[in-house]
């Protein structure tokens, strides 16, 4: 048997739209595969989720019921585990998500079948199976190949595909798997801090600092442009790291995504790739940086190679003269 | 009690730097080494909970896979406070995926007998965000990804933590030791390692192991243990951004009609 | 009048005196000179307990001639403050003669006299007389000026109020301090002014006694004051009474001043001398070698103090030049040197001496902390290593090598800011502050238009070390690419490290970082050992100075000199001409590493001279250069909003300069400081920010080859 199999996510009882990113780079394989798609839904009531996941690419839904709500990573390992070992599919396919960093790579040592991260895109090559993904922070692209191995564990980057959309009628099989033990106790949530008014995903012009700014107490002076400009201010990790601003302002994987944003400066930001989750899908993109070859300029459509304190200067003088 | 912190010497590029002829990896000549950022991170934890404990209680032990240039990132953990490092490396390591690498730790893991593993959640020039939770399932022991917050006594039978998820929200859970942890960055703050300090770590013992040391066959490393492998690497074709060019207030007043334009 | 033979021209010691009454003197002056001696052991017992890190005796053997000098020429203490300066001196001399008068009638009566050794008597005791009373009517007068100057002129210097505590602190204004600088000038006051009115007591008693009033006027003050008492009315058997009063008074006085000299702030008198004799004229320039090896590399202990540095603690006088000179203090940071030596002193006290009669001593506690005698992180972070304290300090104190080795424990203990935490990591990991790579260092020079030597790989005359802001920072840069050009002009046959090069170092020693700093110097030493030069010329200070004073510690030797003396040489010889003459005005700044540290004042001013300019000087200049702000690591820790910035206190100097055009600068730091704060302190377009080396091109008017660079730089 052969086959795509997808990992779908959920978390807090919703669906993660992430899962159908995943669909649609499994979608580019099949198109020069022809193999089937099946989407695994492992949650204690899995009938809640088939919905989300009846997208007209797949064909098939597998969902395993398992004794607790949120993520553990035994019930997810052992669930995926036993999904391998009973399709034995070809490609296996998970979001680069913070859960699955949390279960994929024990599986796939488990098992030892075919494993790459963070996986941007893929392709058959002569019938070897290639994974795409970045290094030495995007600088370069590396093309992974996995000799020898009849299943590939992937997990697929977020935006790297359009979600995949459509409806469809999949079957729906039900699986037992035996022996589910979680052994993590999950204790509960704990919520972002507040934002206490500051709102990155309905602001529509928003203007961040990074690692550029360089110390708590140039942050002021943003704080200021921001104010003069009207945009709401943004940063982007280690700026919330450092407490330099409120978590609420970070843009980016582990902060917010600027969801209805027109126009994003990002001053003295390198770009992340986790930064530019939060950021990239915005249209009009201006960066200001240093480093003539740092990843934000793929990804803003004006760029400034300069000082960003001079800039920032220059900004104020000139809009407060407006 | 021991807790066993597994560090790794990375690589950050020049803006300009040349592949290696096989072309699957950047050429080390333009590469600057330091120890992964993540590391940091998980090392200095490690030394907060012996620090906690007081005296004689924990012993962290730092180990790295590489050769022997890795030596001065288990220095500077060294220096930092860490008891002892190991370094495993032999030729035939050459090539050697996270997973391999996963299997080489869990062979130390079995040698010192830790309670408690924590690693980087990921590495700053790979970031596979994979060794730590593949050595976790190597050794079928209770694990967390992206921890952001630890709390752990020696001795207690389980620990509680949070992991970051996406978008700043947090999972608070508990699980029972011997454990595998991956630390996120901003967990604690890296304390600075003095050039004296780093000296003085060479009268600490680091120990070199080769695979076979560690039970290992030929066929478990390298790239013949690996779980996939790099066919090559290059410099992407990028699309670039338009650059406002110009002294820095004609540039800033370009800036200022592009806002006029896109906010009306 | 009977004629009266020399013999009896003299005063009687104990005139009139009961036996018990001279018994009952002696034995309070033994318990006096007891109680003297007995601090003295304290104090010195106090010393002892610092780290014997150099040989004392040596040094004071050597610095001897220059610490008779000083002290009898008062320089140090003229210094910047004429007025109180030459008032000390009247006192100084006034309080040595009234010693050795007392001394000789010491030597009269208690050691020769018995011997039937006499002298004091005839024109020898006359003349004794008139030049006592001298001296005591100096001392007077110097007194009182003392007063007026602490009670009304009240300089801002004497102002104990610390900035390195808040106002509601207790201890915020040392008030002890001010309690004692009274109680010392009333009590010599009064022991001055007790001393005439006896001696005019003892005229008016002995009024019939022609040996006696005969000679009154060589005593000029004491005949004054009786010639007042029998205007007033006293009999000669009142004034017998006065005198025996005012005698046990003006003794007890002086031997309870005497008593209390090692317990007080009089006990200056030796400790600045002794300041002085083990002062260590380098102290600025080259800091302590520290030893990696050991388990401490910098002080947290009061033990852990060199001797010589617990005895400059207590040299301190708090005259406040320091504290004045602070480029911190003058901008609102926490730190005055001032208060810090007196921490240390203060500190010094509590845990090195006795606390009852050699009794049980204070647990021992760190130095550094936010406690009461304690100093804290964020002032010893404050400081710029700039040295304009220890420069000025008229008792020796060398506050810049103490303040660095307690930065040494700070860095050790990580105890910095996170953005100087990241510079030297970044110095470690690539040889450079701005955490840049390797290759990056010579590409400053990519597109000058003509080759550099590689110094690694051919000879040259002079090898030019860049140092981090020339080689990375895009304004020195281009200070670099134009120093290049004047080089090759003046057909210079010079090279440069390329990627070798590393930091000096000199900021990282400051910084506190010793072993990185070693580590840099070991590998620039190693690195220059296998080239082959004549001498090395630097455009940065900071690197000259580390070069040229701390490098032969690690086996450097080298001659070197910094730009400016180039610039001046190749002037003088011709190898260069300022053919154009130059019509701005323009003042210039010293930095720091260069004037004060290397007393490198002269050449730059010379260079200058030479394009012609219309040069003022700024009113801190020279060895009072007010620092940029830039030093002891600085320029990589930005100041915290709200406070001035050293630099920004500076440009406002510059500012006050009618109609200037130009700031010049010789250093990369300075010219990083400084352009910024001529921007935040808003004298852009009032006037510019140069480099020396800028001036100079500008006057050789080498249009024709600066042109094309120029411009290739703006399409950039």
């Amino acid at each position: 048997m052969a086959g795509i199999l997808i990992i779908a996510e959920h978390r807090q009882g919703q669906f993660r739209p992430v899962t159908l990113e995943a669909v649609a780079a499994a979608e580019k394989l099949q198109a020069s595969s022809g193999e089937s798609i099946a989407v695994a839904v492992i949650a204690p009531q899995p009938a809640v989720f088939v919905p989300w996941v009846s997208v007209s690419a797949v064909d098939e839904v597998v969902t395993v019921t398992t004794p607790n709500a949120e993520f553990d990573p035994d019930v997810t390992g052992t669930a995926v585990k036993a999904l391998i070992a009973a399709r034995k599919p070809s490609v296996v396919l998970m979001p680069h998500s913070v859960d699955s960093f949390g279960v994929a790579p024990a599986i796939a040592a488990e098992l030892g079948v075919g494993f790459a991260t963070d996986v941007f895109d893929l392709r058959y090559d002569g019938g070897e199976l290639v994974a795409t993904r970045a290094a030495y922070k995007e600088k370069v692209f590396v093309e992974i190949d996995f000799p020898g191995k009849e299943t590939v564990l992937l997990t697929i980057r977020s935006n790297a595909f359009k979600p995949a959309g459509g409806t469809g009628q999949p079957a729906v099989t039900e699986i037992s798997v035996p022996g589910i033990e979680p052994r993590t106790e999950h204790l509960g949530w704990q919520e972002p801090p507040a934002s206490g008014g500051i709102d990155i995903p309905g602001a529509e012009f928003i203007m961040s600092v990074g690692r550029g700014v360089g110390d708590e107490a140039n942050i002021e002076q943003f704080v200021e442009l921001a104010e003069a400009l009207g945009a709401t201010l943004g940063c982007s990790r280690p700026i919330a790291d450092n407490g330099w601003l409120p978590k609420a302002r970070q843009v980016g994987q582990s902060g917010k995504l600027a969801a209805n944003c027109k126009l994003y400066i990002a001053m003295g930001i390198s770009g992340a790739v986790q930064h530019q989750w939060g950021m990239k899908h915005v249209e009009n993109i201006i960066a200001v940086n240093k480093d003539a070859d740092a990843s934000i300029f793929t990804v803003a459509k004006y760029g400034v190679v300069g000082d960003m304190f001079e800039i920032a200067e220059e900004l104020k003088a000139q809009a407060g003269g407006n | 009690m021991k807790i066993l912190v597994p560090v790794k010497r990375t690589a950050s590029l020049d803006d300009e730097f040349e592949m290696r002829d096989d072309g699957r990896d950047v050429d080390a000549d333009f590469c600057e080494y330091d120890i992964n950022e993540f590391d940091e991170f998980s090392v200095e934890e490690a030394i907060k909970i012996k620090e906690a404990a007081g005296e004689g209680t924990v012993e962290v032990v730092v180990m790295t896979v590489g050769p022997e240039d890795a030596d001065e990132v288990l220095r500077k953990c060294l220096a930092k406070g860490a008891d002892r490092g190991i370094r495993v490396w032999d030729d035939a390591l050459e090539g050697s995926d996270q997973m391999a690498i996963a299997r080489i730790i869990a062979k130390v893991v079995e040698r010192e007998q830790p309670e408690l593993v924590l690693t980087g959640a990921q590495s700053s020039d790979h970031g596979f965000a994979q060794t730590g939770i593949a050595l976790a399932g190597i050794l079928g022991w209770p694990h967390g990804a992206v921890v952001s917050f630890l709390e752990y006594t020696p001795g207690a039978p389980s620990l509680a933590f949070r992991r970051e998820l996406e978008g700043g929200l947090e999972q608070k859970a508990s699980i029972p030791m011997p454990a595998v942890l991956t630390i996120q960055l901003g967990i604690n703050r890296p304390r600075y390692a003095s050039l004296r300090g780093i000296r003085q770590a060479n009268s600490k013992p680091v120990d070199e192991l080769s695979h076979t040391d560690l039970g290992l066959t030929d066929d478990q490393v390298g790239e013949a243990g690996s779980l996939s492998r790099i066919r090559r690497m290059y410099v992407p074709e990028r699309g670039r951004s338009e650059m406002i060019q110009g002294t820095p207030a004609q540039q800033a007043s370009r800036i200022l009609q592009i806002i006029k334009d896109v906010r009306g | 009048m009977t004629q009266q033979t020399p013999h009896q021209i003299t005063r009687i010691l104990f005139q009139d005196f009961p036996h018990w009454m001279v018994a009952v003197f002696y034995g309070v002056a033994i318990v006096a000179i007891a109680v003297f001696l007995w601090g003295v052991f304290i104090q010195l017992r106090k010393y002892a307990k610092g780290k014997r890190d150099k040989n004392l005796w040596a040094v004071a053997r050597h610095c001897i001639g220059d610490t008779i000098a000083t002290v009898l020429s008062h320089r140090a203490i003229r210094r910047r403050d004429q007025a109180a300066g030459g008032v000390h001196a009247i006192i100084f001399y006034g309080f040595a003669l009234l010693f050795i008068g007392t001394a000789t009638v010491t030597l009269q009566y208690d050691i020769l006299g018995p011997f039937g050794i006499n002298f004091w008597y005839g024109t020898f005791y006359l003349i004794f007389k008139l030049v006592l009373n001298i001296a005591g009517l100096g001392l007077i007068l110097g007194l009182v000026y003392m007063m007026v100057r602490r009670g009304w002129i009240k300089p801002p210097k004497l102002n104990y109020a610390r900035p390195d505590r808040s106002r509601a602190d207790p201890d915020y204004n040392r008030d002890f301090y001010r309690i004692e600088d009274w109680a010392f000038l009333w009590t010599l006051i009064l022991i001055g002014i007790t001393g005439f009115v006896l001696s005019g007591a003892r005229l008016v008693w002995l009024q019939a006694e022609p040996s006696v009033w005969d000679y009154r006027w060589w005593s000029p003050a004491g005949a004054a004051v009786a010639v007042a008492l029998k205007i007033l009315g006293i009999s000669a058997a009142d004034a017998a009474k006065l005198r025996l009063g005012l005698w046990w008074f003006h003794g007890l006085l002086a031997l309870t001043f005497i008593a209390l000299i090692p317990y007080t702030k009089a006990k200056h008198i030796f400790t600045a001398i002794g300041a002085w004799l083990v002062r260590d004229p380098e102290a600025v320039r080259r800091l302590p070698v520290g030893d990696l090896d050991q388990a401490k590399i910098g002080y947290t202990e009061i033990g852990d103090f060199g001797r010589h540095y617990l005895l400059q603690a207590d040299a301190c006088t708090k005259c406040g030049r320091c504290h004045e000179a602070c480029p911190a203090n003058a901008t609102g940071y926490p730190l005055s040197p001032r208060d810090l030596i007196l921490t240390v002193r203060e500190h010094a006290n509590q845990q090195l001496t006795p606390s009852f009669l050699g009794l049980g001593h204070a647990a021992p506690i760190s130095i550094l902390g936010d406690g009461n005698v304690q100093i804290r992180s964020e002032t010893l972070w404050a400081c710029r290593q700039c040295g304009a304290c220890t420069e000025i300090c008229p008792v020796a104190v060398e506050h810049v090598p103490i303040i660095n080795l307690l930065r040494r424990s700070l860095v050790e203990a990580g105890d910095m800011d996170p953005m100087l935490q990241k510079t030297l990591d970044a110095v470690n990991k690539t040889g450079n502050s701005f955490n840049e790579s390797r290759r990056k260092r010579p590409r400053w020079a990519k597109d000058i238009g003509f080759e550099i030597k590689d110094a690694r790989k051919e000879p040259v005359d002079i090898l030019w070390f860049l140092g981090d802001f020339a080689s990375f920072d895009p304004r020195s840069q281009k200070v670099s690419r134009t120093f290049a050009r004047i080089l090759h002009e003046a057909e210079i046959d010079f090279g440069i490290l390329y990627e070798a090069e590393t930091t000096a170092g000199n900021d990282i020693r400051r910084v506190g970082e010793e072993g990185l700093f070693q580590t840099l110097a070991e590998g620039n030493v190693a690195t220059l050992a296998e080239c082959d030069f004549k001498r090395i010329v630097t455009t940065d200070p900071h690197s000259y100075n580390t070069l040229k004073n701390e490098y032969p510690a690690f086996g450097g030797n080298y001659r070197i000199d910094h730009a400016s003396a180039l610039l001046k040489e190749l002037i003088d010889t011709g190898a260069i001409s300022l053919s154009k003459k130059l019509d701005y005005k323009v003042t210039y700044h010293d930095p720091c590493h260069l004037g004060r540290f290397n007393k490198g004042y002269d050449p730059p001013r010379a260079a200058i001279a030479g394009t012609g300019v219309d040069f003022v000087e700024l009113p801190r200049s020279r060895d009072n250069s007010f620092c940029c702000g830039g030093g002891g690591g600085r320029v990589w820790v930005p100041d915290p909003p709200g406070v001035t910035k050293p630099g920004e206190n500076r440009v406002r100097e510059a500012g006050t300069i009618a109609g200037l055009d130009m700031l010049v600068v010789n250093c990369p730091k300075c010219m990083t400081m400084l352009e910024d704060a001529v921007k935040t302190a808003g004298f852009e377009g009032k006037f510019q920010v140069k480099e020396l080396i800028e001036l100079v091109a500008e006057a050789m008017d080498m249009d024709g080859k600066m042109a094309a660079p120029a411009a290739a730089e703006l399409v950039q």
